[in-house]
Formats: C-alpha cells, sequence, structure tokens
C-alpha cells in the first residue's frame, strides 16, 4: 500500500451551504434517475421544485435515496414498500431519540 | 482459506429448490440487514448471506459449488482444485453485484474477482462518489474540529492490476455540524477515467457516544442528580457542559424529571439547539446513626404519604 501526502480539505455541509439536484443526487447514491423518481412519486423523497429538472434535494434525502436503493436491491421491495419502510424506521428513530432523551439507553439484542 | 458452507449460512438443506432458498434468504436478509438490525454483527452476516445467496441462487454456481464441496465442511481448510471450474461458464466472471459489496477470499477463489469498471481505452468518465462515515466528540460540533481520516482507494494501474492506495485527507468539520449531516468534498471521490472528473466523497457525520451527553438534532440533554433538600428548597449551581461552564439554578419545588432550559446553549447553528438538564432525585443513604437521626426527624417533621394516589388508600 503506498501513501500521498496528506492534505487539508475544506468540505461543504449539504443543505446549509447548498442542494443536490437529480443529477448530483444519483452520482451520489449510485440511484438511477428513474428511481428517484419513482421514489419521490411515492412520497420517500420530498424534494423543493416542481419538475424534476428543478427539484432539489436535502442531505437528508442522500441518506434515504441510499437506504432507498439497498432496500430495493437487497430484499427486492417496490416502491410503495420502500417508502413504508422507510416511514416506519423514521417512527423508531423518533421513539429511540425519546427513550434516550429520557435517559433509556438502546442496546442491540 | 477456509471452506464456507452456503446452505448452512441460509439454513436450508443441500436439497432445498430455488424456491425455498429465495425465501431464506430474504428473511434473513430482512432481519439482517445493516439498515435496520441493531445487531453488532449485522453487517458481516448480511454480507455473508449476500454471497451464499449469490452462489446458490444461480443454478449454474449452485452446482459447480456443490461438486467441490461436496464432502467439505465449514470452517475445513479449502483449495480449489486445479483447472475446477471447467466445463462452467459464469457469464465473463462479471456477474453484475453492482453493490461495491466485497466477497469473501473463499468466493474470489471460486468465481473470480469482480474488478468493477475496467479501464476502456480513451473512454472518459466521471469518478464515482464515494461515502464515508465521520464520528466525532458532541465537543466537536460545538467548537468545530479537525479529522484526519484516511480512506482505503482502489487503483487501477497500466497493466490493469488493481491496488489498494491509502489516501490521507485532513477535513475541517465546520461548527454546528449535527448528526445525520453530509459533509461534501468535492472532487475527493474515485478519479476520473481518462480526462473526466473524480467524483465526489461524501461523509456522513456520526457522534461518539458520550456518558453524560445525549443528543436530539441540536438539542443537548443531560442528567442532572440533585440531593432531595436541593430540589426542595432550590439551589444554585455551576454546571460544566461541552462548551464551558455555566450558572444554572433550580428553582424551589422541582420535581424528579423536570426538564430546565438552558437556552441557546445546544449545538451552535442558526437558530441553536437548546441544552437541557434533566433533573433526578438522589437519595442519600443512612449511614451513622446521625443520618438515621435526620430521616427519623424528617419522618416526624412531615405528614407525608406517598401512596396517598394509590387506590384503597394504603398507608
Amino acid at each position: 500500500m503506498s501513501f500521498d501526502n496528506t492534505e487539508l480539505v475544506l468540505g461543504s455541509v449539504i443543505e446549509e451551504e447548498n442542494y443536490l439536484t437529480l443529477v448530483e443526487l444519483c452520482q451520489a447514491s449510485h440511484a438511477s434517475e428513474d428511481h428517484v423518481i419513482a421514489w419521490v412519486f411515492e412520497g420517500v423523497l420530498e424534494p423543493i421544485g416542481e419538475t424534476p429538472q428543478d427539484w432539489h434535494f436535502t442531505g437528508q434525502s442522500l441518506r434515504r435515496t441510499r437506504l432507498a436503493l439497498s432496500f430495493s436491491r437487497d430484499l427486492e421491495i417496490n416502491p410503495a414498500g420502500v417508502a413504508l419502510a422507510l416511514d416506519l424506521l423514521d417512527e423508531i428513530a423518533v421513539l429511540r431519540a425519546r427513550l434516550q432523551r429520557i435517559g433509556v439507553r438502546c442496546h442491540a439484542k | 482459506m477456509k471452506f464456507k458452507d452456503y446452505y448452512e449460512t441460509l439454513g436450508v438443506p443441500r436439497s432445498a429448490t430455488q424456491d425455498e432458498i429465495k425465501r431464506a434468504y430474504r428473511k434473513l436478509a430482512r432481519k439482517y440487514h445493516p439498515d435496520v438490525s441493531q445487531d453488532a454483527d449485522a453487517e458481516a452476516r448480511f454480507k455473508e448471506l449476500g454471497e451464499a445467496h449469490d452462489v446458490l441462487k444461480d443454478p449454474e454456481k449452485r452446482a459447480a459449488y456443490d461438486q467441490i464441496g461436496s464432502g467439505a465442511r465449514a470452517g475445513q481448510d479449502f483449495q480449489p482444485p486445479p483447472g475446477w471450474d471447467a466445463g462452467f461458464e459464469f457469464g465473463g466472471r462479471d456477474f453484475g453485484f453492482g453493490d461495491g459489496m466485497d466477497r469473501s477470499d473463499f468466493f474470489e477463489s471460486l468465481f473470480g474477482r469482480q474488478t468493477g469498471r475496467g479501464q476502456r481505452h480513451g473512454m472518459h468518465a466521471r469518478g464515482e462518489d464515494h461515502h464515508a462515515t465521520v464520528l466525532i466528540d458532541l465537543a466537536d460540533a460545538y467548537r468545530g474540529a479537525q479529522r484526519s481520516i484516511s480512506l482505503r482507494v482502489p487503483v487501477l494501474d497500466e497493466t490493469g492490476h488493481v491496488s489498494m492506495r491509502e489516501h490521507k485527507l485532513d477535513v475541517r468539520i465546520p461548527r454546528g455540524i449535527r448528526a445525520g449531516q453530509h459533509l461534501r468534498l468535492t472532487g475527493q471521490g474515485e478519479p476520473g477515467i481518462g480526462n473526466g472528473p473524480a467524483g465526489d466523497l461524501y461523509l456522513e457525520i456520526g457522534f461518539n457516544p458520550d456518558a453524560q451527553f445525549r443528543v436530539d438534532g441540536r438539542d443537548v440533554f443531560f442528567d442532572l442528580p440533585l440531593a432531595p433538600w436541593e430540589a426542595v428548597l432550590g439551589c444554585s449551581l455551576t454546571l460544566p457542559t461541552p462548551e464551558g461552564s455555566v450558572q444554572i439554578s433550580v428553582p424551589a419545588g422541582s420535581a424528579a424529571g423536570r426538564q430546565l432550559r438552558l437556552k441557546g446553549k445546544g449545538i451552535p447553528g442558526d437558530p441553536p439547539g437548546d441544552l437541557y438538564a434533566v433533573l433526578a432525585i438522589a437519595l442519600p443513604p443512612a449511614v451513622t446513626d446521625g443520618e438515621k437521626q435526620a430521616y427519623r426527624a424528617m419522618a416526624s417533621a412531615f405528614n407525608f404519604n406517598p401512596r396517598a394516589h394509590m387506590k384503597g388508600n394504603p398507608s
């Protein structure tokens, strides 16, 4: 294994400094545009803007797109099922955060 | 190299039908999907399931695997016999996982290695975007931080061989960043092919678990234990927070579970989050005679029945 010199990089925080276009979201998540469009119509993703050309996605959308892609690929779930799975995961995350807030740690099984 | 029993991984007998294999895979894949499961080893299990399914779902690969695998047991030392795959055709050794999953040495020794995109002469394409997760401390979100991350990047040399190169980056983590946010580093992903531009690197931020503070979005919570007299009579305390100490006054008559809000003392931003002290009452143990006497004095001073609200009014 070879090394190269360390460089200092400045990143930009998605959605605070910029949004992702449909093309950028597809590049970043490795999902196809057809997939992303299907998920938008199922409500999995909620971009800002009317038409796919104007769509702008938040950093949260990137996370959801990667999840949606892994569910549809690994578990062969259709867009409606992906939407349901992500909604349920959101709800679990809210409940876990609430548990954590009152001091209950969630442990792995 | 150890032999892997793909049937055992999926929990099916060697005589299983293709449908049974698919069902077993789906069920286990849902259970161990790393985005769903809380199991610590979910990712490793899921990877093994994927590999087992890749082989057993494909009748040709399954037949080849059965041929070399008859008699071998999981964990046994294993070397594929020379020329073992003569007569099998695995679609040009490109199975198109397309999922970037790395397969075990065992798998690669049998079915070859997937090298991803080949470099074609005269072709130009943008490099792929890469993803990584960076864990920071809560204090880093308050102050901003610099993190060294090292990434293993596959590089294709002139002869077409893939080698791993370590790529080190110092990344500036901006103040006010929250768990789940993404940092985009333009041009730090996979190098482009030909004259194509490099892809981007996306870093997802997560927080290291903290013994004292809990985070929800921009809001931060911590438990504040109080002696009974502090909670009842009120008190003024100096407490350490992720960004230095603050003066906090606990009002008289504070019950356990009450949350005191320190406005704007959560994770910085516009607007900043809040810091919450969650009150808890700690009971002082009575060991010495003097301490026990103090409790007895309290018992006679108070006309207090903590069970007054219970049905039947037990005394």
